[in-house]
């Protein structure tokens, strides 16, 4: 195992984006990236910290007090939760912000280091933590009962420095909420959290409209303690907003939210193609690039830098080509980077804030964006099979590539699926480079397992494997399952709907850590039919059924006295036998 | 109280008018069974259709499809157009890179299948238009095959998929991801994309899919071939093995282009329907045809058996509606489907259409079609009972009545005969079953001549080898029409459930088997025998192509192909229950000796 490894990197990357934060206080950064299909990747980044000292005495500064007691009442040592919504599509924007280290699965997911020493201690705390939590994000995390929660091996390891003893007392547990929808009324105690409240700074360009019409949502909370070499402890919360908008989409005006058909001539037609004339037109606006200004697409402009922000770090940041112009409002100063695909904006205190980004001239040749890093792993996963007793699962892992990647594939799964884990098997098949599919065992491929079957509405299963790729390659994991009945007050009002399995989750630990989720699942059980006219049929059945049996009996069979009807030959038949057979051994 | 009624019972039993009951009560079921089917189009009878599923507020969003969408229509109206005639990877290569162009992911999968002796093979080309906010849990499907049903080519259908695809991807209301499908014809195609994309397909014929999306929840294909405006909207429903899909759906597509487009449509192509009497009968006898034939109707068919429900949409007609109103039908269609929150389970899967908007449920319909399967039944237990007793002499006719059914008249029953000729005609019944889902195409017709000849013939051989060497009685002649039945009542009343039309044709066309009874009067024998012949599975087979107007041939090719392809069970209802129960019925009047 690489661990160490995995962990400076990631530590030395959240290092790299503000090299001050080793010290207490409060910093801010949004990160636009321009992606392919007209899509642009906003990463919103607060971070405030306190010492460890304040926070043990219940001297909150920066660091939000109704977050801060929950943690300290609960006993957490570190604390991550997610709200996502929407699917990152890798194969067009390339790899996940923060190394998809920053996203959870659709819908809740939560996993924290408690102190306690031993489970059941552990389960009270994270009872505790779990309701608290619900309570301040208007989410439904209390659902997380025991049979959502599993106490993950390999794949999640503790991002803050704890000194030893404190980890080795601590239980990790993790938690999932798919079906959790999330929307505004998450977002607003998730804004109350920061210093500056989406009154200034760049947290004022968050709003529930743009947030939730977003391609793709996450929301994220870290606590952990840092402890920057030689100096203090630190208690870090970092807050992070990913969000994907459709630039076209979201340009649309407020009042005009609606996308009807445009008039005819401002249509961006094929002008090359032979029919093309005033009523026909060949649509080719999707590859056009966009002028687009940050009031247009987030709806507002940014009031001014928080002021409780320390210097240092710029709050705006772009990555695009310095060939693609900018515009941004006045008082503010562009620091553009070393590597000609960033540049970054100080905002004046005072007075809003705008970007315009301009139109390319497709002629020129240049740029419009930087072309997106490709990730380490595809993943997909889907169900295989249909009916209601059975079904698979199907994850498609592929290592587009030039390294082999070693990775560790999560699944925490309801106790209603009930994994047959010796159907688990592999499949390789390499890149068509390669015509013929390698002879790889699975043996070779599934390093590890840890398994934790599930107990029938006591906890899920739990499953990780650790597994390895080798360059250019496609792996196929399958399994089966069956699916249990429910009691029927176990169905939810919409029961069929079918139930959410949760996403997957994937960690990279060579050649470097990344994480990736895949998509939730939607599995059927098998629903009786909660209606009237199936109870009414298979009630008369029933009824006529017996009634008929009874009545028909009584019309055919012959009743005759015991002595008086027919000897059955077979009887007969073993009489004879046993009366010569009697006759033998008696005389 | 038991004991009086069992009491009264056996002297009920006693009473020698019991044993006469049973053929009127038999012809009475076979009546009533036929009258009741008759009276479902009254109006007392059948129901106005009605929407069950509240989720799917059908028409009640504005449709905004049209404008200038008219003109990019036109452009991939040129483009489609350019491609006629064009191979399958051709044509497939330009919706590609048409749906890329929007940014839709693509993905293609190509097959092969073989049946009667012929090989279908062609590529599918499918696109997944992500719901933007959506987490691929859930789909929708937009079927437009490149052969229309009819095998024109599917112009207008696919420029307006495409049109439509890229109207829709500006949306962000989307929950489930929606699927363009763009199979070579509408059969085989889709057959193979839906057993792929259930993991239920055979890995030697068929690709798996490269794309997937989540649970599918509905499908809606398009079939619009003509350029012309049209006035109405066929709805084709039936699926495989007469699984029908939602009534809700069909309702909702209907209520969106009715009441909100103000396009009419109808049912089972009768463009001409008056709502009276004559018309709803002939529509539901349309229905019941299809689904008794079980056969494939349209490019949706293919989904039904997979719980995914889904109809055809086909314009008809020459009218002033354009392609941007059917485009608007499919846009509200997709609305509504797209406001679900659950599968579609609300409304019935097993009903029968008198109309567009009149309907009859299962409970309505089914004793019909049980009772037709039990007057077999009932017959069967008749002449068990009647086997079991001595043959009355003439003497005993002078007996008193009450001693007819006395103990010392009852008999041993010798059934090896009975229930090996009975056993045998079934297990015969696997050879045609075989050989006709197994021969190439252009044989078939050959075949089946030769095997009607040997079908008509078979009977007599057997009777003849039954009269020469057994010399049957007349108890063995009643337990083998007693087995034979009783078996008949069992499969139709079984088969009603699951495919309430078969189960009924047979049924109807198996009726004279419970009458026809051996005789003494040769030219009455002879009779019975014409009878049969003339509703023996073969003649029924060639009067039905003649009827449709086909070749024989092409109605068993049609037959092999849905057998090898789609997984119709047709024929083994036909070759499995209703041949074995005919051989067995003719061999019983030829061979056995009359009471």
């Amino acid at each position: 195992m690489r661990f160490p490894l995995s962990i400076s990197s990631l530590l030395a990357s959240s290092l790299l984006l503000s090299p001050a934060s080793a010290s207490s206080g409060y910093h801010e950064q949004l990160n636009l990236r321009p992606l392919p299909l007209s899509n642009l990747l906003a990463s919103f980044n607060f971070r405030s910290n306190t010492s460890l000292a304040d926070f043990e005495s219940q001297n909150f500064r920066l660091f939000p007090r109704s977050l801060g007691q929950i943690l300290q009442y609960a006993g957490t040592r570190e604390l991550h939760l997610r709200f996502t919504l929407g699917r990152w599509d890798a194969e067009n924007w390339g790899a996940r912000p923060w190394d998809g280290t920053r996203e959870g699965g659709t819908g809740v997911e939560l996993w924290a280091w408690l102190d306690a020493e031993t489970d059941e201690e552990a389960d009270a705390k994270w009872l505790t933590l779990t309701n608290a939590l619900s309570g301040l994000f208007c989410a439904s995390l209390n659902f997380i009962d025991e049979t959502r929660t599993i106490r993950p091996v390999v794949s999640f390891q503790a991002e803050g420095d704890h000194p030893n003893t404190t980890l080795a007392n601590a239980k990790l547990l993790h938690g999932v909420l798919p079906h959790e929808v999330v929307c505004t009324e998450n977002l607003t105690p998730f804004l109350k959290l920061l210093p500056c409240k989406g009154k200034a700074g760049i947290g004022s360009l968050l709003d529930g409209h743009k947030l939730f019409d977003a391609s793709f949502q996450s929301m994220a909370i870290d606590v952990r303690p840092v402890c920057p070499s030689g100096g203090e402890c630190l208690l870090e919360v970092e807050q992070t907003i990913d969000m994907v908008l459709d630039i076209s989409r979201s340009k649309r005006p407020r009042d005009n939210l609606i996308p009807r058909p445009i008039q005819g001539h401002e249509l961006v037609c094929d002008t090359s193609k032979s029919y093309h004339s005033d009523s026909v037109c060949f649509p080719v606006d999707h590859l056009q690039s966009q002028e687009w200004t940050l009031e247009q697409v987030f709806g507002k402009s940014i009031k001014g830098a928080c002021p409780l922000t320390e210097p240092g770090v710029p709050p705006v940041c772009v990555e695009v080509p310095h060939s693609r112009s900018i515009f941004a409002s006045e008082g503010s100063t562009e620091i553009k980077s070393q590597d000609s695909a960033s540049r970054c904006y100080d905002v004046a205190s005072e007075g809003d804030f705008n970007l315009v980004l301009t139109q390319l001239d497709a002629s020129s040749g240049d740029k419009e964006l930087v072309e997106p890093e490709q990730p380490l792993l595809y993943a997909d996963r889907s169900f295989t099979g249909y009916g209601q007793e059975h079904g698979g699962v199907q994850a498609i892992l592929t290592n587009p590539g030039d390294e082999e990647v070693e990775f560790v594939y999560m699944e925490s799964l309801p106790w209603f699926m009930r994994v047959y884990l010796h159907t688990l098997s592999t499949r390789i098949s390499a890149a068509s480079s390669i015509p013929t599919t390698s002879a790889e065992t699975s043996a070779e491929i599934i390093k590890e397992i840890y398994y934790r079957p599930a107990l029938d509405r006591e906890r899920g299963t739990q499953l990780e494997l650790l597994l390895r790729i080798p360059p250019k390659s496609t792996v196929f994991l399958t399994y089966d399952f069956e699916k249990s009945i429910l009691r029927y007050t176990e169905y939810p009002p919409d029961a069929n709907r079918g139930f959410d399995v949760a996403a997957a989750v994937i960690t990279t630990l060579s050649p470097r850590k990344m994480n990736i989720r895949t998509t939730s699942l939607l599995l059927y059980l098998p629903t009786p039919d909660f209606s009237m006219p199936y109870n009414v049929i298979i009630f008369t059945s029933t009824a006529i059924a017996l009634s008929f049996g009874g009545l028909y009996n009584i019309l055919v069979r012959q009743i005759v006295g015991a002595d008086e009807g027919f000897e059955s030959p077979v009887k007969s038949k073993l009489k004879r036998f046993l009366a010569v057979i009697t006759r033998r051994l008696t005389g | 109280m038991t004991i009086s009624l069992s009491a009264s019972a056996l002297s009920l039993r006693r009473d020698p008018r019991m044993l006469k009951a049973p053929p009127y009560l038999s012809f009475a079921c076979i009546l009533i069974g036929l009258i009741w089917l008759l009276v479902l189009p009254l109006d007392e009878y059948s129901r106005r259709t009605y929407i069950s599923e509240n989720a799917l507020l059908p028409g009640q969003v504005h449709t905004y499809f049209g404008g200038s969408e008219q003109h990019v229509f036109r452009a991939y109206k040129e483009e489609v157009a350019a491609l006629s005639g064009k191979d399958t990877h051709e044509i497939n290569n330009s919706i590609e890179e048409i749906l890329k162009g929007f940014g839709v992911k693509v993905g293609r999968q190509s097959y092969t299948y073989g049946a009667a002796g012929g090989a279908h093979s062609g590529e599918n080309v499918y696109g997944i238009l992500q719901a933007p906010r959506g987490d691929a849990t859930e789909a929708i499907v937009l079927v437009c095959p490149w052969k229309t049903i009819d095998g024109s080519e599917n112009r207008v259908g696919v420029a307006l998929s495409l049109t439509l695809a890229r109207y829709f991807k500006r949306w962000s209301l989307w929950s489930k991801d929606i699927i363009l499908l763009f199979p070579p014809e509408p059969k085989v195609g889709t057959q193979a994309w839906v057993d792929a994309y259930h993991d239920a397909h055979d890995p030697r014929h068929v690709s798996p899919l490269p794309l997937k999306s989540g649970a599918l929840q509905g499908a809606l294909a398009i079939d619009y071939p003509s350029d012309h405006h049209f006035s109405t909207l066929h709805i084709i429903y039936d699926g495989v093995n007469g699984q029908l899909p939602n009534l809700d759906l069909i309702n909702a597509v209907g209520w969106i282009a009715g009441n909100q487009m103000g396009i009419p449509s109808f049912i089972q192509g009768q463009y001409a329907h008056q709502n009276s009497y004559q018309d709803r009968l002939k529509t539901m006898f349309r229905g019941m045809l299809s689904q008794g034939l079980g056969n494939v109707a349209g490019a949706h068919s293919s989904f039904i058996p997979y719980h995914v429900d889904a109809v055809t949409l086909q314009p008809w007609g020459m009218g002033h509606q354009d392609e941007m109103a059917m485009g608007r039908v499919i846009e509200g269609s997709f609305r509504s489907l797209n406001n679900l929150l659950e599968h579609l389970h609300q409304s019935f899967f097993f009903y029968l259409l008198m109309s567009r908007d009149r309907f009859v449920s299962i409970g309505t319909y089914l004793p019909s079609a049980m009772l037709l399967a039990a007057n077999f039944t009932i017959m069967a237990i008749f002449l068990w009972v009647k086997s079991g007793q001595a043959p009355e002499s003439e003497g005993d006719k002078s007996k008193e009545k009450t001693t007819a059914l006395d103990t010392s008249n009852t008999v041993e029953r010798d059934m090896l005969l009975p229930a090996a000729i009975v056993a045998g005609s079934h297990a015969l019944g696997m050879i045609p079953l075989f050989i006709f889902n197994r021969l190439p195409g252009d044989v078939l017709p050959h075949a089946f001549a030769i095997f009607s000849g040997i079908s008509i013939v078979l009977p007599l051989i057997v009777s003849h080898l039954l009269t020469s060497f057994y010399k049957p009685t007349v108890q063995q002649s009643q337990l083998t029409k007693s087995f034979s039945l009783l078996v008949l009542g069992l499969s139709l009343s079984t088969l009603a459930t699951l495919n309430f039309s078969l189960s009924f044709i047979i049924g109807l066309l198996a009726t004279p088997l419970s009458f026809v009874q051996p005789t003494k009067s040769q030219p009455l024998r002879w009779g019975f025998a014409a009878l049969l012949s003339l509703i023996a599975p073969p003649t029924i087979a060639y009067t039905a192509a003649m009827a449709a107007g086909a070749d024989v041939g092409d109605l068993l090719r049609d037959a092999s192909f849905g057998w090898n392809v789609l997984g119709v069970y047709t024929p083994v209802a036909i070759w499995g229950v209703w041949w074995p129960a005919w051989t067995v019925g003719t061999v019983n009047v030829l061979g056995f000796a009359a009471a």
